[in-house]
């Protein structure tokens, strides 16, 4: 498989990062940007960024009372 | 209280259905809940939106088939269940298009940025500065439809696949959406971040992507 370039990482950066391409591209992918200056930090800071999004708007468990209430609507 | 208390003690021989159903809800009731906070933006209405998700389950449990993907199969009916609810003045989601913003957004910004240049590592000194309520605002000062698919994905770690089928459209669009509610989270990130933080001379100011008046030229489409 022949080197991807900067530009073709970023057509298939979002699948990289979402996990939603093939080994081979995956692999191809990483390398590049395992080596590459420009890329190399830009999709570090873009897989921070979105590991920081999920984490901080993920809520805690859900209220047991509203649960509670929830669960008590089937017996009614 | 009494009675209710009393009845509770006396176990109701509950059918096997409810036992399922009960089973199968359970395990996926705090993502639901904390995706209808996404939502609805608003603590009583997401109790009412997650209520109304579980009747509607409920109700509708005799045409889940076992096997095939309970927690998708859940939040498509929150999907419905809100756009129902909430969204029944407008029938296309507002959308502003924003693909003049640049790749790397943050990126760029933070890297061009004096103070957090000064801190060394620029990108770990920014992601430091956010808060959760700034992130929690960010996300909902988008549009619906591309906080719905960035909920989905980024939040609840959907496929773009699944993220396809609990909101109806294709998963072309599930893509463009996505990349677009990134790049408007990251404006958004990022002016929640100076205004809370001071920097580069931030003041507030109106956010671009709250004008609502501009709809895209492939949302018209759907």
């Amino acid at each position: 498989m022949s080197e991807l370039d900067c530009e073709q990482v970023l057509e298939m950066v979002w699948g990289y990062l979402d996990g939603e391409i093939d080994e081979e591209q995956y692999v191809g992918i990483h390398m590049h940007i395992e080596k590459c200056g420009e890329c190399g930090p830009r999709y570090e800071f873009q897989r921070k960024l979105m590991a920081l999004v999920e984490r901080k708007c993920k809520e805690g468990p859900i209220p047991s009372n509203l649960k509670q209430r929830l669960f008590r609507l089937l017996r009614d | 209280m009494g009675a209710l208390a009393l009845a509770e003690q006396v176990p109701v021989p509950a059918s096997a259905d409810r036992q399922q159903f009960e089973q199968m809800v359970e395990e996926h009731l705090n993502g639901l809940f904390g995706a209808a906070l996404r939502l609805t933006r608003n603590r009583t209405n997401a109790e009412d939106l997650l209520q109304d998700t579980f009747l509607r389950a409920w109700r509708s449990f005799h045409t889940f088939r076992p096997g095939t993907n309970a927690r998708a199969w859940l939040y498509r009916i929150l999907m419905n269940a809100y756009i129902d609810n909430y969204r029944k003045a407008t029938r296309e989601p507002e959308v502003v298009d924003h693909d003049d913003v640049d790749e790397f957004y943050l990126y760029s910004k933070v890297q061009e940025s004096d103070e957090y240049r000064r801190a060394g590592n620029p990108e770990e000194a920014f992601l430091q500065t956010l808060m959760d309520a700034d992130v929690k605002a960010a996300l909902e000062s988008l549009p619906e439809a591309f906080r719905a698919v960035v909920m989905l994905a980024d939040i609840e770690g959907f496929s773009y696949k699944e993220s396809a089928e609990i909101l109806g459209i294709p998963i072309g669009t599930v893509m463009s959406r996505l990349h677009r509610g990134r790049k408007q989270l990251e404006v958004a990130l990022w002016e929640y971040a100076r205004r809370a933080r001071y920097v580069d001379g931030a003041r507030p100011e109106p956010q671009k992507y709250r004008s609502k008046d501009r709809p895209s030229a492939d949302e018209g489409r759907r």
